[in-house]
């Protein structure tokens, strides 16, 4: 493993359309990383994700930039640079998810780079995001509503 | 600071010739500034600064050794660094599962809804 990089892959049983929206659109993205996203699934555009901390003074949002968005294939943003920062990767990592049709499914490979350049305190940045990793104790109740909505518009 | 002294500990392990001096000092359990040049295309010189780096982080430790000085790897140093960087990966390993959950609920309530509309 490069180090300083962190490459996942997961098979996912739905189509790459599907898994494409799940991973680029603000209403899913809040589902499975941050409390709040505010983001266009646009190259170039640029939003934020926001993470509720208690006390809520605590809570941080981050700005974060689409690099690019392939429907149904290839979505990359980079986040953790500054407010008005543009970002590069010096300032920010870079999160990629590359979509393969596979079967009935969806092969999904998730690359998370730039700890090197960026420096340790990122990391540990992304430590503090742990606790929202806590599972599904959290995020069933959640999905239980969500997916009904889905169902019912 | 803490996060301070990781910051050092994470860049001095970033570089990449750091880290094959690294993996060339766990493979053969010491080394000094001559026996890395000889396996390395880098000077000596610039072996050396790199074992400073290392050095100060405490990523690796060293004793006198005639006229130069024997360095040894800090395996609790280094497993420090790379826990740290597989709690990331964690992390990433619990947001993939809930990526995988809600594109697969969203899937089987399209198909049912398919299946609904074709009146079975």
């Amino acid at each position: 493993m490069e180090f300083g990089t962190i490459e996942r892959e997961i098979f996912v049983e739905a189509a790459p359309a599907i898994v494409f929206e799940v991973v680029s659109s603000p209403d899913h993205l809040k589902e499975w990383w941050p409390d709040e996203a505010e983001v266009e699934a646009v190259a170039g555009a640029t939003g934020r994700v926001v993470f509720h901390r208690q006390p809520p003074e605590q809570s941080m949002a981050v700005p974060l930039t689409v690099v690019e968005a392939l429907p149904p294939r290839l979505f990359s943003f980079r986040w953790g640079h500054d407010e008005g920062e543009e970002p590069s990767p010096d300032n920010s990592l870079l999160v990629t998810f590359e979509l393969e049709p596979a079967g009935e499914g969806t092969r999904v490979r998730m690359t998370e780079s730039g700890f090197r350049e960026r420096g340790w305190e990122v990391a540990v940045l992304e430590e503090i995001y742990l606790d929202h990793s806590e599972g599904w104790d959290y995020f069933v109740p959640r999905l239980g509503e969500y997916v009904a909505r889905l169902v019912s518009s | 600071m803490t996060t301070a002294v990781d910051d050092e500990l994470w860049s001095a392990i970033g570089e990449p010739t750091r880290r094959r001096m690294v993996d060339l000092l766990l493979a053969e359990g010491f080394g000094t500034a001559t026996t890395l040049s000889e396996q390395l295309p880098v000077t000596r010189q610039a072996i050396s600064k790199h074992l400073g780096v290392l050095d100060r982080v405490g990523l690796v430790h060293s004793t006198p050794a005639g006229r130069e000085r024997r360095y040894q790897v800090d395996e609790r140093q280094l497993a420090r660094a790379a826990a740290q960087l597989a709690d990331v990966g964690s992390a990433w390993d619990a947001r993939l599962q809930r990526i995988k959950r809600i594109a697969e609920a969203i899937q089987r309530a399209q198909d049912n809804r398919q299946q609904e509309d074709k009146g079975e």
